[in-house]
């Protein structure tokens, strides 16, 4: 018998406070536990529960937004364009605002 | 005459009610974030808000409770493929979208229909609400959109629409930079109608063409709805036919330059502008605020200052953030230094508001309560 595999996905309380009211109201990060061995895959997952935050942490073809960051166990990935990498056993995926101005 | 006014600005949605004889900050809504600018729907009352969120895209949130509560809608989104070319020498890029630039209502016969303009350039269409949109492929796939071009942002976009009040099929628009766009048709064919706008600062060969002309504002007249106006990089010019055959304007003073323009519901004679010195500068004529109005189809204006900062004022009032309500006496505006002022006689008085907002980057009359 197999397992499915879990990432820990925290999501910023700037991403967090979007979400619906029950949840995001509390204006502080959210964690969760999503199936999927793979970024794409647990990304999905959590559109999946919060169908809106889509459009907040990726645009219409599918990147990452330019100011958001995404760090799989404390590294920020590179690729967003595709970001479907590979995740090791119980990863933290970090889903945040990029610093910026103003 | 309208007693609520929606003020978008760069740190929230400000909602203003007239009380006795004063404007008052009654509501705030997304307070911290970025409205680019807001719709109240004449067909229901509900309110549009567009969130430009610096790091997650931009949001359209809609109240059906006058600000009371808010639900978040979809946004327009480009196809897979669409590409950004633009007539200034810039790489193409994928289009994605920037900014909803333009939002209006449909006609009381279309309900749910709404119109979107965006950079990158695409208009857009939603039958439902705004809970899905459709882009306007007959005008995105003009051959000419390819040598429009930036204005204020990097890549072109689309900032008035204006919906013929007699024949809803008739849709105008304006493009920075890409001139003027005419549909008779609901949109199934567009032709380009911004022939007799200058823009000097362009090579000899293409001051006249009309799908460089950087139009800053476009706005349609109720009452008289071939007569437009239109406030341009360049200067102000104005149709009296449906949006074309436009007459340059240049006797504006104290500067034919500016954003913002608004016209009389009910007289397109009348109409206002607020000037500033032009192009690298954009900041008020002598540090003086003013506002101008003509009221003969631009043959003559009046200066107004009555209740205007007149000694060192830099504030610049932005497209969208020109406002006049349905009855043509009520005027307001708004700077990107954060003044604020009304008028209830058609600006030969005016009031400054009692706060020091956020910079603001429109402004809208929302009717009675």
């Amino acid at each position: 018998m197999g397992y499915a595999r879990m990432a820990r996905v925290v999501l910023a309380s700037a991403l967090a406070r979007w979400l619906p009211a029950s949840v995001g109201m509390l204006a502080r990060d959210v964690a969760l536990d999503v199936p999927g061995a793979h970024l794409g895959e647990v990304l999905e997952g959590v559109f999946e529960r919060f169908p809106n935050l889509r459009g907040y942490v990726l645009d219409e073809h599918g990147a990452v937004r330019h100011h958001v960051a995404l760090f799989v166990d404390g590294t920020a990935i590179t690729d967003k364009r595709n970001p479907n990498q590979t995740l090791g056993e119980r990863a933290e995926v970090y889903v945040m605002q990029a610093l910026s101005g103003g | 005459m309208a007693d609520t006014l929606l003020v978008s600005t760069r740190k929230g949605l400000f909602i203003l009610k007239r009380k006795k004889d004063s404007w008052q900050i009654a509501q705030r809504a997304f307070l911290g974030d970025n409205i680019a600018l807001c719709l109240v729907d004449p067909r229901d009352g509900n309110w549009y808000a567009v969130l430009d969120l610096g790091h997650f895209g931009n949001k359209l949130q809609r109240s059906i409770d006058r600000g009371a509560t808010w639900s978040e809608c979809t946004v327009p989104a480009y196809a897979d493929g669409d590409e950004v070319t633009t007539g200034d020498g810039k790489p193409p890029r994928t289009a994605a979208l920037r900014l909803i630039w333009a939002l209006e209502a449909g006609a009381s016969d279309q309900p749910g229909r709404l119109w979107a303009g965006t950079i990158p350039g695409g208009l857009f269409r939603s039958d439902d609400y705004g809970a899905r949109w459709q882009q306007v492929r007959s005008l995105w796939d003009v051959p000419e959109r390819r040598e429009w071009a930036g204005g204020g942002y990097d890549q072109p976009g689309i900032h008035s629409i204006c919906i013929d009040p007699r024949d809803a099929a008739r849709v105008c628009i304006a493009i920075s930079t890409g001139g003027v766009w005419r549909s008779d048709d609901d949109g199934a064919s567009w032709k380009q109608t911004a022939q007799g706008m200058r823009a000097a600062y362009m090579p000899e060969d293409r001051k006249l063409d009309p799908n460089i002309q950087d139009v800053h504002r476009l706005v349609q007249c109720c009452d008289e709805p071939d007569v437009f106006w239109a406030q341009h990089h360049n200067g102000v010019f104005r149709s009296i036919a449906a949006g074309g055959d436009w007459k340059e304007i240049t006797n504006v003073q104290p500067s034919v330059f500016g954003f913002a323009v608004a016209v009389h519901p009910q007289d397109g004679d009348t109409a206002w502008f607020v000037p500033a010195i032009k192009d690298e500068r954009r900041i008020p004529v002598d540090g003086q605020v003013v506002v101008a109005r003509t009221r003969d189809g631009g043959e003559s204006f009046t200066v107004l200052r009555d209740g205007l900062p007149q000694r060192d004022a830099y504030d610049l009032v932005l497209r969208h953030a020109l406002a006049i309500d349905a009855s043509g006496q009520r005027l307001a505006f708004g700077s990107t230094t954060g003044g604020f002022w009304t008028t209830h006689d058609q600006g030969d008085h005016w009031q400054m508001l009692d706060a020091r907002l956020p910079p603001v980057y429109a402004v809208t009359f929302a009717g009675m309560d």
